[in-house]
């Protein structure tokens, strides 16, 4: 694969499902409603 | 009149419980449920075809930027405007500027009511997909059994449309928290599951490694071209379905104590989390099975062709295809099921807020649906009329929903209804900029860009013409009926609604 490839691949997954399961993190710590 | 109250304290419990009489169970309930509404078959079916065709990398650069220039702005501005009034959009956005906006909300509710009619076909199509794979597999040529199951006039995607729209409405017919939600709890967690599981099986399968350099290496040059940006901006709109007036429908279901900007992010997080598993499965496999030139074809077949021709095939050429075909069409339903709850619950609170009971709302939104919706599972061309006039009127509606915090005042708006002492997580001034700035802008660009796209591509001929199924002509016809419709009872309506929202 090549560099840019494999440098785009972790930013987005890193950005995307990184903030998703940040998100998910901070819900969870807020406890229920 | 706006009446124009910010925050005020603690809330009326009473008023609140009588005017909505549920709420969501808890924060998980709200963030998974309007994670339902937003992942849909637009993540499955579109984000692949439409990343890889635009630069792979270099579009997910743009994608992302338009998630926070239009999508999660447009969300935050739902769940205030939704949580504040109480009501669905026909009212809330009147509550918010003034009675003689009403109009506008409701535009923006039945926009996406006519969306329902013929998204609750694709749903069908998908459950149907679910049982040929589960049960007797695909026959061989899936070209010729996708046309021959959507002939004009078939009776088999009419019985599945009548399915899917039975199923959302028994769903919908329970209330928010036993029905609503309870299906979401369980829904979104295994779609998501489905999801991850395959894209592990497309990445491990040989050669798909030229699929991943596909979606990923970014093709910087691309990043020149406006049509790359117009791309992105259309994908985020659509997939996230920021100003459809769901989320707003949502949020008159939460409680006052709830933030809403935590949520808001979740929800565009989590969709575009969904899109990119999507188009990893699908790129994957299609470039792992398939030679260059093919692949470049399959993904260029649109919507229905990838996914009801190319991925059965796909599919039958891998190892226990089978089985993940069924998975593939399991998590696409699941996609599709739990954002047409969404926009049942959207028509049945319209209903509601004119004074009818939920019993009697979900009812009557399904004997409507099933019919509106009977010309699209009838005729795919009338489907892909509706598809384009009111996927493209989306974008109105998300405009109609920026310019009711214009009109508002869009600094009163972040600093009175979003920044309240619930909030944990305030926004800052560039949510000003955004919603009065940025949105309208983007929101001209796409007309323009898909006007355009009419006129020279799809339809040089006829694009003026309103009986031509990708004119100009059409959209500005059914638009310019439901608006002068919606006008002309704009008193009426809102009359209504403001009188039982005060009772």
């Amino acid at each position: 694969m090549k560099t840019s490839g494999i440098i785009m691949m972790i930013l987005m997954l890193g950005l995307v499902w990184g903030g998703f399961l940040y998100c998910l993190i901070l819900t969870a710590r807020r406890g229920r409603s | 009149m706006a009446k124009g109250i910010g925050y005020q304290g603690e809330p009326d419990i009473e008023r609140e419980m009588a005017k909505t009489r549920e709420y969501f169970s808890s924060r998980w309930g709200l963030v998974l449920t309007a994670l339902g509404m937003a992942v849909g078959t637009g993540n499955v079916w579109r984000f692949p075809r439409v990343a890889a065709a635009n630069g792979g990398g270099a579009f997910l650069i743009a994608w992302l930027l338009f998630m926070m220039t239009w999508s999660v702005p447009l969300v935050i501005a739902e769940f205030v405007i939704g949580k504040r009034a109480r009501q669905g959009p026909a009212g809330a956005l009147g509550q918010l500027i003034g009675k003689k906006y009403n109009w506008m909300g409701a535009f923006v509710g039945l926009c996406t009511c006519f969306i329902m009619f013929y998204y609750s076909v694709v749903t069908g199509w998908c459950l149907k997909y679910v049982l040929l794979s589960a049960t007797t597999g695909f026959p061989e040529d899936p070209e010729t059994f996708w046309k021959a199951f959507t002939r004009t006039g078939h009776w088999e995607p009419i019985l599945f449309h009548l399915l899917a729209m039975m199923a959302a409405c028994g769903i919908v017919s329970r209330g928010i928290v036993s029905g609503i939600e309870r299906t979401n709890r369980i829904l979104i967690p295994l779609l998501f599951l489905l999801l991850i599981g395959a894209a592990l099986r497309a990445v491990t399968l040989p050669g798909a490694v030229t699929g991943l350099n596909y979606l990923f290496t970014p093709d910087w040059r691309q990043l020149a071209h406006y049509r790359i940006w117009l791309e992105a901006l259309s994908q985020s709109a659509w997939s996230v379905g920021a100003g459809w007036g769901l989320i707003l429908t949502y949020a008159v279901y939460m409680r006052e104590r709830e933030d809403v900007v935590l949520s808001s992010f979740t929800v565009g997080f989590g969709d575009y989390a969904a899109s990119l598993l999507a188009g990893i499965a699908v790129i994957c496999t299609v470039f792992a099975v398939l030679p260059q030139t093919e692949a470049l074809r399959a993904l260029g077949a649109g919507n229905q062709g990838l996914t009801f021709i190319w991925i059965p095939r796909l599919f039958s050429r891998i190892p226990a295809g089978r089985f993940f075909l069924s998975v593939f069409f399991l998590a696409l339903s699941f996609a599709a099921i739990s954002s047409l709850i969404a926009m049942v619950e959207l028509a049945a609170r319209m209903l509601i807020d004119l004074g009818m009971t939920r019993r009697r709302a979900v009812p009557l939104v399904g004997l409507i649906g099933f019919s509106l919706g009977l010309p699209s599972a009838y005729s795919l061309r009338i489907f892909d009329n509706q598809d384009w006039v009111w996927g493209l009127g989306l974008t109105v509606s998300g405009f109609f929903i920026a310019f009711a915090v214009i009109k508002f005042g869009a600094g009163r708006f972040r600093r009175e209804l979003i920044n309240t002492p619930y909030e944990p997580y305030p926004v800052g001034r560039w949510y000003e900029f955004v919603m009065a700035r940025l949105i309208p802008l983007e929101f001209a660009a796409l007309i323009t860009w898909w006007f355009y796209q009419a006129i020279t591509v799809y339809d040089p001929e006829g694009w003026w013409n309103p009986f031509h199924a990708f004119s100009v002509g059409t959209c500005l016809l059914q638009w310019g009926i439901l608006i002068v419709v919606l006008m002309m009872v704009n008193r009426q309506w809102a009359h209504r609604v403001f009188e039982l929202a005060e009772a």
